[in-house]
């Protein structure tokens, strides 16, 4: 069974590159070569073809693996529908933003509005499932109507901003301000997380849909879910009291 | 035939096509999970009286069940595809949504026709049920006093074979209860199969229709009466003072009939005079199971 294909950047990026295009539409099934025929648009310069950035190798499998670093590459995954897409490494800005299937696990750290909407949609992601292994920078999961978003560092602040539906996992510090204007998405805070005062407690339980997750975080991502987490208790938090108020900030207690 | 000393008749049990549906249910421990599932299979030995029927298919340890918790599979069959979806919805919303800590989750993924289950248990929650997609399936959160009642929303449905049986012919009441402890104990616990009527074993087998009551569907099997030896049209051996019946249903005839080969097995012991079993002239069901071709090592004709 093929691994899929593999993009290595080729040299370190010198200015910022928007890879907004790469995987946008029907990716998975296309060689190496028509991926590597894909845009990219350099900050300041005409777009250059993906293969001039990157060495793109590997067969067709649903699957690419990006590998140096990657930390000037924004948009990767814009608006993926398909697929699994994995970084060696950090991004940068707007990763996997729009997003509405396939999954992108990140393994470094995230930078601004990771799983976010575009400036002028209504949604941002509608589905699938974002991985950052590292932090992320601030405001993730704007405007999420559905799908899954985990950060197993910290956030910058403002987690999930808007959010529609959908769930945001911050394992770290999920920072200030997270939830705002949530009409009815989770954000689930393992770490420190400063509920804001538009949102009211519930109470404290053990929410068995969480449990679900945590364990298949563990089981399809190898992800280190401690038992603490997926069997604890919970400070639930309705909100935001200020938008519909059918959202919840769910803050792990060691009580 | 003879295995042991009991005589393995020349006939066939006649079983049916049903529709199937596993129901895995957790619990905080395995007390409760297996609380809702004895309830949720209570009252549910044969479609002529209860619309449905079901059991325990085993008991499922933390790591069998989606959300590490200790559990039951149970299977509910109906005979049409329309009457499982009602019945599900029934006994789980009366059942595992009352139950506490339990949580209910499709044990056929895999199956793809597929029932609204927590779709539309969902409405209990008045408006206050949230949902969540965790790994492209959906499950309903409703709200309840305890704390939230996790359920998902679809259910596979495959076909699967009820009816199949077959009966212990033996000397004394005493010789055909051991005969089917040890039968059910070699059944139970298998994938794919449960035994519906209570402690897997019947004692009222039934003939089709009745020989005054036009309405009736079923009555009483008086040619394995041993008190009607005298008075009706007997098929009972000399030396036979009592009978009981094992029904068996299983997802597939493969492992219905491997379930029959463990169980005739196990009840060929010392009271037992014959085995056979119930059929309809092999024209009501389309599964005919062969005793001496199970027993011989095969499958089903």
């Amino acid at each position: 069974m093929s691994d899929g294909i593999g993009a290595r950047l080729r040299k370190p990026l010198q200015t910022r590159a928007d890879l907004g295009a790469v995987l946008g539409g029907s990716w998975s099934g296309l060689t190496a070569a028509e991926l590597a025929r894909r845009p990219v648009l350099l900050e300041g310069e005409a777009s250059v073809p993906l293969g001039d950035l990157f060495e793109v190798k590997g067969k067709p499998a649903g699957r690419i693996r990006f590998d140096g670093d990657l930390i000037k590459a924004d948009r990767l995954g814009a608006g993926l529908a398909e697929g699994e897409v994995v970084v060696d490494g950090s991004v940068g800005d707007e990763t996997g933003i729009g997003m509405s299937g396939g999954v992108i696990d990140v393994h470094g750290d995230a930078g601004a509005r990771t799983g976010g909407a575009e400036c002028d949609a209504r949604r941002g992601m509608t589905g699938g499932e974002l991985l950052v292994r590292g932090g992320a920078g601030p405001e993730p999961g704007t405007r999420m109507r559905r799908g899954l978003l985990v950060v197993a560092g910290d956030v910058a602040s403002h987690s999930g901003p808007g959010m529609i539906a959908g769930t945001v996992i911050v394992f770290g510090n999920a920072g200030p301000a997270p939830g705002l204007w949530s009409k009815r998405g989770s954000i689930v805070a393992l770490g420190l997380v400063e509920i804001p005062p538009t949102y009211r407690y519930a109470c404290t339980y053990q929410p068995d849909h969480l449990r679900l997750t945590l364990l298949r975080l563990r089981k399809r991502y190898g992800l280190a879910v401690d038992e603490r987490y997926a069997s604890g208790f919970y400070r639930r938090y309705s909100g935001d009291l200020a938008d519909l108020g059918r959202g919840e900030i769910l803050a792990w207690t060691a009580e | 035939m003879n295995i042991r000393g009991v005589f393995i008749e020349d006939t066939f049990a006649e079983a049916f096509t049903m529709r199937v549906a596993r129901l895995v249910i957790t619990g905080r421990s395995s007390r409760w999970a297996r609380e809702a599932a004895l309830k949720l299979t209570g009252f549910a030995t044969s479609v002529i009286g209860c619309k449905c029927e079901a059991a325990i298919e085993r008991e499922l340890a933390e790591d069998e069940t989606p959300d590490g918790r200790p559990g039951f599979s149970v299977l509910l069959m109906t005979m049409s595809k329309d009457e499982l979806p009602k019945r599900l919805i029934e006994r789980v919303g009366q059942t595992v949504l009352t139950c506490p800590t339990t949580a209910c989750f499709d044990g056929m993924p895999e199956a793809p026709e597929r029932v609204g289950v927590g779709s539309a248990l969902r409405f209990f929650g008045d408006g206050f049920q949230a949902s969540k997609v965790v790994g492209g399936e959906r499950f309903w959160r409703i709200p309840v006093m305890e704390g939230e009642f996790l359920v998902q929303e679809k259910f596979g449905m495959v076909k699967g074979v009820g009816g199949g049986n077959f009966l212990m012919l033996a000397r004394s009441a005493d010789a055909a209860l051991e005969a089917a402890e040890a039968a059910v104990e070699a059944m139970s616990g298998r994938v794919g199969v449960i035994l519906p009527f209570p402690g897997g074993v019947v004692r009222s087998g039934s003939k089709v229709g009745s020989r005054r009551i036009k309405s009736m569907i079923a009555s009483t099997n008086d040619a394995f009466c041993p008190t009607l030896r005298a008075v009706t049209d007997t098929q009972l051996p000399e030396g036979v003072n009592s009978v009981l019946e094992i029904v068996i249903n299983g997802t597939d005839a493969e492992v219905l009939a491997a379930a029959m080969r463990a169980g005739i097995d196990a009840a060929c012991r010392d009271g037992i005079v014959a085995i056979t079993a119930g059929n309809y002239g092999g024209k009501l069901g389309p599964h005919h199971f062969h005793l001496r071709k199970i027993m011989g090592g095969g499958a089903q004709a």
